[in-house]
């Protein structure tokens, strides 16, 4: 297993530098930092020097990047200009913190929920538990989700404090001052990932159960007598967990890699308003950490996938 | 059974929300119980303002009634990316809004978009010397004091002008070679009229005297914040290392405003609080001479402009400031408990006319279609509903002046109403007939068919033009929306290159079609010389073809006249050259619309008194921070 992971992640190494640098060649040749400057009536030559020496700007795409890879490598991530000059290195920790504030409570929910629901769908078929949660399914994926969190901040946020005469249970941005404070603050934005997830998450799991409930083994292990809660557990949630895991690799590369749509309705200030803010301002660096940092943890989650393939059926094997 | 489960668990669930939400702390609530001293007595029209408004809900922090206290939240959706106002990397207007509330300098600007002294005890003097130079004396207000308790001097507005000008290559006479463009140390160098200053001579601690190489009529705007000498650094490379994060080794940057800068927790908030040393504000429109009644500011970075409204509606947020979209009017302007306060900033909306092309080049078309808009009508049906009388009835009609200063006169008053009788005279003598719809045509150049364009996606613009779109089809113009989404108009209609070569050119060069009727803001202000450029010969703000050599002569006197009588009727002369024909056949190549109102949400029934300032356009909503209060 060492062997094939050492293996995976080398041969990963191909799969960044094309992933980095189609990244660098399109925000290079999209946004240009010297755009910022057009607006300056009065910036001097100077500032136009600045910039161009930062980024070396006199110098054609390929070049550049060939530079970066040999900083970063080194480990100079360069400098945000779209936040105030700040080392790279300092805002892409502080921000993925604040991305894994919000991603792993989601992750962890959507994970239960989804794997729940699915499961409690799979063996209601056709029954009316079955049908509510195709239909919830149904609605999170039609449901947008820009609409779906602005509707959870209208109800918990406006109508449930004016009908109740509570506190409205939401605070915009991400507060970490107490315990309570982080609840009131990641509530609403990990309900709306994990809502608009969930819906896949959930028809999905069904499918997987469902495919395994009418195999031979689970009639021949219901014919033995093994209890109904043995018979899901041990073998058809287990022999449904190939696929789900791949499905959770994927959720979880999703959710770590920080959220642009939820982070921007809540104010959340994690890697999915950064990127974007940065790839806007033609802050090649940043762009370049956040993208790194993506590309990574997809490779990542895929390779933890393939690791768990072999722990849950240990038919495969790594050669 | 089990779906009963289900529905027994989704119901502990939703209680739980409740009483989590019911059992919540005050942690993050707004207005403090701290101290309570007396309040200021609020002018007879904010209390008649509260009287209109209701406390039905949402819940209200627990502050006494008229006292200070509470920590004022504003939700904004942008942040800036530092606090340095002069970094290139910065262009964004929040970073100047915040260190309003921080910094001051020697005059500032009033709802009436005038200059009034801000740290000076009175206007300054200007003495023309026989050479030409000039020299401005200036006394600062007694008392004057940082925020750290040291006192501010004449030596810091000194001291301000050695750092901005660090390192520039210098005339004979000291003032800056080349408008600043070699040596200077300091980034940006907002060197208009800078450039002209020889010396500043310190007197004393309050008197002091600038001296220029020759007049510069903008001159009050050129120390529009004065720095610490003994805090913002000992050169110019310490103070661009010290603004960005407003700090330096010791702490936070000291303050001369009436808040000082206290944390940023970056993507999220940023916190001030009340300098308890402010001298107190000198601003017409303020009604607090003292220090804040708030305690502090929390400024709440909101990107999304639906969840500034939620913040504002939970009572999240105590005041919002956006763009005057019709989704935020009709959300907030209907609800009891918000005031929407609105005013005529120093930003205005006009349709410039390529007076390039094939049927605007004729100046009786271009008056008929002055004519034909009626910006009465525009203002009724748009602007007035959403924003009140804040804005003139009549629409703008002057691109120098705006409509709240002194010196305003409306130009287009000829104009003023539905006139498509005289509209359509104008083009029957221009040797225009209707073509049998409604819309004229003219024997050699065709059908009157012009396209207007702006930045798409705004939909106040937009309705607007659709508006005038209707209105000018009775006068016989048919006028087709050619909008591009977002800034890329811009550059790909009447800024871009090839129109701009083809507007310096008088057509020669470059491409005379790529435009026919522009639509967007140009931003005037107190100071109205940088206004002239739009219509110089071959200036890069004139993409309209406008050429005149008098008026070229007579914008680059404007700027040179002493007496501010004088040189106010000098810039409404080249008003009359831009939105009239009265005195050159060449004139009329904008019609200004209106000013583009500043708008702002608040929660009237937590706030007793509002700071909402006019001019917000140009100050922002910290502008008169002094003047909040709680209920």
């Amino acid at each position: 297993m060492f062997i094939f992971a050492v293996r995976r992640i080398v041969t990963a190494i191909p799969v960044l530098l094309v992933a980095t640098f189609i990244t660098f060649w399109a925000t290079s040749a999209v946004s240009n930092p010297l755009d910022r400057l057009a607006t300056c009536q009065t910036c001097s030559q100077q500032a136009y020097d600045r910039l161009i020496d930062l980024y070396d700007l006199d110098q054609p795409i390929p070049q550049r990047y060939v530079s970066w890879i040999g900083d970063f490598v080194t480990g100079d991530m360069g400098q945000a200009t779209s936040q105030g000059e700040r080392p790279v290195s300092e805002i892409f920790w502080e921000r993925g913190l604040n991305t894994i504030l919000l991603a792993a409570p989601a992750f962890v929910l959507l994970t239960i929920v989804g794997a729940v629901t699915g499961v409690y769908s799979a063996l209601r078929q056709y029954k009316f538990g079955d049908y509510a949660v195709t239909s919830v399914s149904y609605l999170g994926l039609a449901m947008p989700t820009f609409f779906f969190g602005l509707l959870l901040q209208v109800v918990f946020a406006i109508w449930i404090p004016q009908w109740f005469g509570v506190k409205p249970f939401w605070s915009s941005g991400m507060h970490l001052e107490s315990p309570y404070q982080y609840l009131r603050s990641v509530t609403l934005p990990v309900l709306t990932l994990m809502f608009v997830l969930l819906a896949g998450d959930s028809r999905f799991i069904r499918a997987a159960v469902l495919d395994i409930k009418s195999a031979d083994y689970i009639r021949t292990a219901r014919a033995k007598g093994v209890s109904n809660r043995k018979v899901i557990t041990k073998h058809l949630f287990r022999n449904a967990m190939i696929p789900i895991v791949t499905l959770w690799s994927l959720n979880a590369a999703a959710l770590f890699s920080g959220s642009i749509i939820t982070e921007t309705i809540f104010s959340w200030p994690g890697y999915g308003r950064l990127f974007l803010d940065a790839a806007f301002q033609g802050d090649v660096d940043l762009t370049m950490a956040i993208a790194l940092a993506i590309t990574v943890l997809v490779v990542l989650m895929n390779l933890l996938a393939d690791l768990m393939y072999g722990v849950l059926d240990p038919r495969i094997r790594y050669d | 059974m089990r779906e009963s489960k289900l529905l027994k668990l989704l119901a502990m669930l939703f209680a739980f929300t409740l009483v989590a939400a019911a059992c919540g702390s005050d942690d993050g609530d707004a207005a403090g119980d701290e101290d309570t001293t007396e309040a200021t007595d609020a002018p007879a029209e904010e209390e008649e303002a509260m009287e209109e408004t209701t406390t039905t809900a949402p819940p209200a922090p627990d502050v006494e009634e008229g006292s200070s206290g509470g920590t004022l939240i504003w939700a904004h959706e942008q942040e800036p990316p530092d606090m340095h106002l002069d970094d290139p990397n910065n262009g964004l207007s929040i970073t100047s809004w915040l260190r309003s509330a921080l910094i001051e300098g020697l005059y500032g600007i009033s709802g009436a978009t005038e200059y009034y002294p801000e740290l000076l005890a009175e206007e300054g003097v200007v003495t023309e010397n026989e050479d030409g130079s000039v020299s401005i004396s200036m006394v600062l207000r007694d008392g004057l004091m940082w925020s750290d308790g040291t006192p501010l001097t004449a030596n810091d507005v000194s001291y301000t002008y050695d750092i901005i000008t660090e390192g520039c290559d210098r005339e004979d006479d000291g003032s800056i070679v080349d408008g600043g463009s070699e040596g200077c140390v300091y980034f940006t160098g907002g060197y208009t009229g800078t450039e002209l200053i020889t010396s500043i001579e310190v007197a004393s601690d309050t008197e002091f005297t600038i001296n220029m190489a020759s007049f510069f009529a903008g001159w009050k705007a050129l120390f529009s914040e004065v720095y610490a000498a003994h805090a913002y650094g000992a050169n110019a490379d310490e103070v661009n290392a010290n603004l960005p994060e407003w700090s330096n080794a010791d702490g936070v940057l000291p303050s001369s405003g009436p808040m000082i800068f206290e944390s940023w927790d970056r993507g999220v908030q940023m916190n001030m609080v009340r300098n308890d040393a402010y001298h107190g504000s000198n601003s017409p429109d303020a009604v607090n001479p003292g220090v804040a009644f708030v305690d502090g500011v929390q400024v709440n970075f909101v990107a999304d402009t639906d969840t500034q409204i939620n913040s504002l509606k939970s009572g999240e947020a105590h005041i919002i400031m956006t763009q005057p979209q019709l989704a935020f009017g009709e959300r907030l302007s209907t609800d009891e408990n918000f005031t929407v306060a609105s005013s005529a900033g120093p930003v205005y909306e006009h349709w410039g006319l390529n007076v390039l092309n094939v049927h605007l080049s004729d100046p009786l078309v271009r008056e008929a279609l002055a004519y034909g808009i009626d910006k009465t009508e525009v203002m009724a049906g748009l602007y007035t509903p959403l924003f009140g009388d804040s804005l003139p009835a009549e629409g703008l009609g002057n691109t120098f002046w705006m409509s709240n200063q002194s010196a305003y006169v409306d130009h287009q008053k000829m104009y003023e109403g539905p006139q498509s009788d005289a509209a359509k005279a104008n083009l029957e003598a221009a040797g225009y007939a209707d073509s049998g719809d409604g819309i004229y045509e003219h024997p050699e150049k065709g059908r009157l068919t012009l396209r207007v364009g702006t930045t798409g996606g705004n939909a106040l613009r937009e309705l607007q033009q659709q508006l005038i779109q209707a209105q000018l089809a009775a006068s016989g113009f048919e006028i087709v929306i050619d909008n591009v989404d977002g800034g890329a108009y811009f550059g790909e209609r009447p800024f871009s290159e090839e129109a701009l070569a083809a507007a310096a050119s008088g057509g020669a060069e470059g491409d005379p079609t790529v435009w026919d009727i522009t639509q967007f803001a140009w931003v005037g202000g107190p100071w109205p010389g940088g206004s002239a450029p739009k219509g110089i010969t071959g200036n890069g703000n004139n993409p309209y073809g406008h050429s005149n050599a008098d008026y070229d002569v007579r914008a680059g006197e404007c700027d040179g006249i002493v007496d501010d009588a004088a040189r106010a009727d000098c810039y409404n002369e080249l008003d009359r050259y831009t939105t009239t024909l009265e005195i050159a056949d060449t004139g009329l190549f904008m019609i200004p619309l209106t000013q583009k109102p500043s708008y702002y949400g608040y929660l009237s029934s937590v706030l007793q008194g509002a700071g909402v300032a006019p001019d917000a356009q140009g100050a922002g909503p910290l502008a008169n921070v002094v003047d909040f209060q709680f209920s």
